[in-house]
């Protein structure tokens, strides 16, 4: 049973309530049928050749031929020739889209003014020329190049002049007002217009303390100077050689819980303990000294006997009730007497709790200062690469010569620097990588060899042109 | 309700901090701009107290920085600039591998400089804050300015770098503020003293320039550190010309102008750099010829404030004798001694120097100038010697800069075997250590030790018994009041016995003594100080103090006083056993003495 559809009834009081429950689709379905032809021509009036073509060659066999024609594929090449005829995309906005005919056929071609010389023009244009404007154009044009190059060129040179009072209070240039700015012509109020202030919102944190408490320069040990004491020198020495023990110790300490924790095995030991290895649960040959010796003569016993399960009488475990009862007596009374000598030993037990404290309190000092003298001298860890420690400056005592002129060294003070900025943090510790040079392998392109044969042929060949 | 649960490390440790590479993603820069604008400005890596939280959780050590240094650095304006640059460099880029080398060259000449002026100005707000970290700065400029132009360094910076040296040596020697020399395998130390400041710095000692192993410095990073120095010292020195009242900048010679276009070897250069320093800078006109500091106030307090007070006193009065030690003295230097640093030295400490004028440029006198008093020489001999002038090799120099005084000369004469060049720079805690008289005599050209003269000829001991009956001279003024006392006592002696002599009934004698007695002017008696009252109360000042010294400090106290008692008795028991030791050899040499007399004697006899 079709459905009857229940009419709506639907107010259409108004404008708007009419427009809303009119169906109007068919209206516009005409007026848009209407604009369209206007557009594209009207189907009666156009003769049925441009409406239909006739089908002449018909069927799929003919499609397939079509396809295996344009199979070929055009080169990059020529996909670009054919792109070449094709209006750019970024001209086809200027197109007109609409196929509506201009309806004036004939449009006159306007020149925009000012294009065309005119007589009046011609004649001024001839009279500048003759009065040299022209030159002197280029001539001006030249000359504010000139002014520009040398404003570039002494603003870069600015940075090396220091022709200001940074710290001074009344320059303009060190409240932060821009040097463009910097004239007497200008009034103060445009010069402080735009000058930031004094505070800034986002105050820098202060530098870590490793930067600000390590001096840069370090006093040099005496020992160091070109001419030194007997004894200062040989403290620098200690220092060197005490420095040294801790490397050569450390090394060995390296080596023995590396290396050294491997014993050394002979090849035919190695051997031996393969064969031994590769053997294991395999059937042995029967070795009658390994046999275990029989320890009594034949007679049978059980891996495990029968146990008898005996049990206690009444007396046993009477006594035993009573034993149990007497230990956990005298436990009891010892406790009470404990707490009786406690109290008598109360002073002892002070003092020996004040030692306790007294002890850690000691140790917990030595470890702060120990810490305190530690932090002070540590290096900063800033990156996976570790810092260089400060080694004692080595210096050889045939080195010393204890003359100016003859001074030598072999300290190479910018590496110091460097290792010093490290040592307090302004830098982190790095490993600088060296670019490797690309091996470049080189070979001979296989039309440009030159043979043997190549130059047998070129001698054969010249030599019968003599 | 549940709160939204809140993410792990969005606020404490691992809030604070930000790894590298989270940085430079934020400030959109390359690595290499990112460590430049970081040395610029000041910036440094942190180490954070808890790692594995500062990393959110992430192992390994990474290069961390505060949040906050990367979101101030946010705010720079040297920033964009640096961007731009780096479209600047693609250009350049570009135009090299279009071939269009005309455009690269015009992109190359106008390529755009950074001023940073007022990072200089925001990393030290304060001309003291700049002093206090010109350590470092002077050290990489004067190593700067002995490079020649290397690959990484761009070529004007060691040009740069030797002019403002130069300049600040010159502020120095015009401030007379050198306080310090020491010449050490590595370079020359020296140390001054500005606005109350002790700047300390290395200049390394002339070698032809050696090649650097590539692989131990980055040169990058150092040629940026030396960029930003550059700068501050060439404020900092503009500053210290204004206020000595010089011109800046100083016209010093021809060799600091951007005119490199004729190669000039590098002896010249050194030889015009030496020179420059040879000549007075220009004074501002209207300034006054020496500026007299005030003498130092002392207030009278107590204990060892006046001892302190009294101490920087007698310090003051050395520096202000060592900053005119060389005042009008000439001095002449060989050639084969380094004239930079003796240039320098002399200078600063008001001398006159000058060198051979055929070999150098600069010289102000000739050699065969007679007021010359002293010419250093580092050779063992020489053809030629003038009778008015010392000779004396050039340790001399700075060893008497050190001593604070002219030392005697005899010790540094030509050819003479050096006594050894101490270093000044030791600490204060090496006082407390015994130093046989031999090392004090060094230390200290006052210091006397006691069995010299004695041990030096036969007449002393001779007549060494004679010395005892030798009254020491007393003061003149105790001497004087001496004597008065001895008058008066004379005086009042006579007057009782004129009173004897007369007779007079007992009541009026009575009568009259009573009135005498209440008129009598009582001899007065000098006001006799304890000698030791003042020493009694200032101890007991002192060690009230030292009962005021807070319970934190007080365990650190009382070891620092026990250390210093046991190294003052380790001394004095030492010194003890030094003069029981001198004064038994010396007895013992005697009794030699006296027996080999006796033998003469004896043997003459028979």
């Amino acid at each position: 049973m079709p459905e009857i559809k229940k009419k709506k009834h639907v107010s259409k009081k108004n404008k708007k309530d009419w427009r809303k429950h009119c169906d109007i689709r068919d209206v516009e379905e005409f007026l848009e049928d209407q604009r369209l032809e206007e557009r594209l021509g009207r189907f009666d009036s156009k003769p049925d050749e441009e409406l239909f073509v006739i089908d002449t060659q018909g069927g799929d066999e003919i499609q397939e031929v079509k396809t295996i024609t344009t199979v070929k594929p055009c080169s990059a090449k020529e996909r670009k020739r054919q792109k070449l005829a094709e209006t750019p995309k970024c001209f086809e906005v200027l197109l007109p889209t609409s196929k509506v005919k201009d309806p004036n056929a004939k449009r006159n071609h306007v020149n925009p003014s000012g294009t065309k010389p005119t007589a009046l023009s011609k004649i001024t244009e001839i009279k500048r020329l003759k009065k040299g404007v022209y030159e002197k154009k280029v001539e001006v044009a030249r000359k504010n190049r000139k002014i520009a190059l040398d404003k570039k060129r002494r603003a870069k040179q600015n940075s090396n002049t220091f022709d200001v009072d940074l710290w001074g209070k009344d320059t303009p240039e060190a409240k932060g007002i821009p040097q463009t700015l910097c004239d007497e012509f200008i009034p103060p109020e445009a010069q402080l217009h735009n000058v930031l202030p004094d505070r800034r919102l986002r105050p820098k944190p202060a530098p870590p303390k490793t930067v600000v408490s390590r001096a840069a320069v370090e006093a040099p040990h005496p020992g160091i100077s070109y001419n030194p004491s007997f004894k200062e020198h040989q403290e620098l020495l200690q220092d060197v050689v005490q420095h040294e023990q801790k490397l050569m110790k450390r090394e060995a300490h390296l080596h023995r819980v590396t290396t050294g924790m491997f014993s050394k095995v002979t090849q035919q030991e190695r051997e031996n303990q393969w064969r031994e290895e590769m053997s294991t649960g395999l059937p042995q040959p029967h070795n009658p000294a390994n046999d275990p010796e029989p320890e009594s003569d034949g007679e049978y016993k059980a891996i495990n006997p029968p146990v008898q399960n005996k049990k206690k009488d009444h007396k046993a475990r009477r006594k035993q009730k009573e034993r149990l009862a007497e230990k956990e007596r005298l436990k009891r009374l010892k406790v009470e007497k404990k707490k009786i000598t406690d109290l008598y030993k109360l002073r002892q037990l002070q003092s020996s709790i004040y030692n306790v404290h007294k002890r850690q309190a000691e140790e917990r000092e030595k470890r702060a200062a120990k810490r305190a003298v530690e932090e002070t001298t540590a290096l900063p860890a800033l990156n996976a690469h570790k810092t260089p420690k400060k080694e004692p400056e080595f210096v050889d005592p045939q080195q010393l010569t204890g003359d100016l002129r003859q001074i030598n060294t072999k300290v190479n003070l910018l590496r110091d620097r460097y290792e010093s900025l490290q040592r307090r943090g302004a830098l982190a510790a790095a490993k600088l990588m060296m670019k490797k040079k690309k091996r470049v392998k080189s070979y001979f392109k296989s039309g440009h060899k030159v043979t043997d044969q190549d130059v047998d042929r070129f001698l054969k060949r010249s030599a019968g042109k003599k | 309700m549940v709160s939204k649960k809140k993410k792990k490390y969005s606020s404490g440790e691992g809030a604070q901090f930000m790894t590298r590479k989270a940085a430079l993603k934020k400030l959109q820069l390359s690595l290499k701009d990112f460590r430049r604008i970081c040395i610029l400005k000041g910036i440094y890596p942190r180490e954070p107290r808890n790692r594995k939280r500062a990393q959110k959780g992430a192992g390994g050590i990474k290069t961390l920085y505060h949040t906050k240094d990367i979101k101030f650095l946010l705010h720079e304006p040297i920033l964009w600039k640096l961007r731009e640059l780096k479209v600047y460099q693609q250009k350049i880029r570009k135009a090299r591998a279009m071939k269009e080398y005309p455009r690269m060259r015009k992109y190359l000449r106008d390529y755009p400089s950074i001023n940073i002026d007022h990072i200089v100005k925001e990393r030290y707000p304060t001309f003291v804050d700049a002093l206090r970290d010109l350590d470092d700065c002077l050290t990489l400029c004067f190593l700067f300015s002995t490079f020649p132009s290397l690959k990484r360094v761009p070529r004007d910076q060691s040009l740069l770098c030797r002019r403002l040296t130069v300049e600040f040596m010159h502020a120095i020697i015009a401030a007379k503020a050198l306080r310090k020399v020491f010449i050490s395998v590595k370079g020359y130390y020296y140390q001054a003293e500005l606005e109350g400041q002790t700047i300390t710095w290395i200049v390394p000692h002339h070698f032809s320039f050696q090649p650097q192993s590539k692989d131990e410095v980055d040169f990058k990073i150092m040629s940026t550190f030396v960029e930003f120095y550059t700068m501050m010292l060439g404020f900092v020195n503009f500053k210290l010309y204004h206020s000595l009242n010089l011109v800046y900048p100083p016209k010093l010679t021809a060799a600091f102008s951007d005119t490199d276009k004729e190669l000039v070897d590098e002896q010249a250069y050194v030889a015009e750099r030496i020179a420059a320093m040879n000549i007075p800078v220009i004074k501002l006109t209207g300034a006054n010829e020496t500026e007299e500091l005030p003498e130092m106030d002392i207030f009278q307090t107590e204990g060892e404030d006046t001892q302190k007070l009294e101490e920087a006193k007698q310090e003051a009065e050395k520096v202000k004798k060592l900053k005119t030690m060389f005042n009008g003295l000439k001095f002449y230097i060989n050639r084969e001694v380094p004239r930079e640093p003796l240039v320098f030295i002399i200078r600063s400490f008001g001398g006159e120097v000058s060198w051979d004028k055929d070999l150098f440029v600069g010289a102000t006198f000739d050699e065969s100038d007679e007021s010359i008093a002293y010419q250093i020489v580092d050779r063992p001999s020489m053809d030629k010697q003038y009778l008015s002038r010392y000779y004396v090799q050039p340790q001399w120099v700075f060893d008497s800069v050190n001593a604070r005084t002219l030392l005697p000369i005899n010790k540094y004469l030509m050819g003479a075997v050096l006594p050894p060049h101490l270093s000044p720079f030791v600490d204060k805690t090496r006082d407390q250590v015994y130093k046989p008289p031999e090392e004090r005599e060094l230390l200290d050209p006052n210091f006397k030790p006691l069995n010299e003269e004695e041990s030096g000829s036969d007449i002393e001991e001779a007549s060494d018994e004679d010395k005892e009956e030798d009254s020491e001279p007393e003061d003149p003024e105790q001497a004087l009041t001496k004597q008065y006392q001895q008058e008066l006592q004379e005086e009042s002696t006579s007057e009782d016995e004129d009173g004897e002599g007369g007779d007079m009934d007992p009541e009026k004698k009575k009568l009259k003594k009573e009135k005498k007695k209440a008129m009598a002017v009582t001899t007065g008696v000098p006001h006799k100080e304890h000698p030791y009252q003042k020493e009694i109360e200032d101890k007991q000042a002192f060690r009230l103090r030292e009962k005021l010294v807070r319970k934190k400090h007080r365990n650190l106290y009382k070891s620092m006083k026990a250390g210093q008692e046991k190294r003052k008795k380790e001394i004095w028991l030492l010194r003890k056993k030094r003069r029981l030791h001198d004064e038994k050899a010396k007895q013992e040499k005697k009794a030699e003495k006296r027996k080999q007399k006796l033998q003469a004697i004896e043997a003459a006899s028979v």
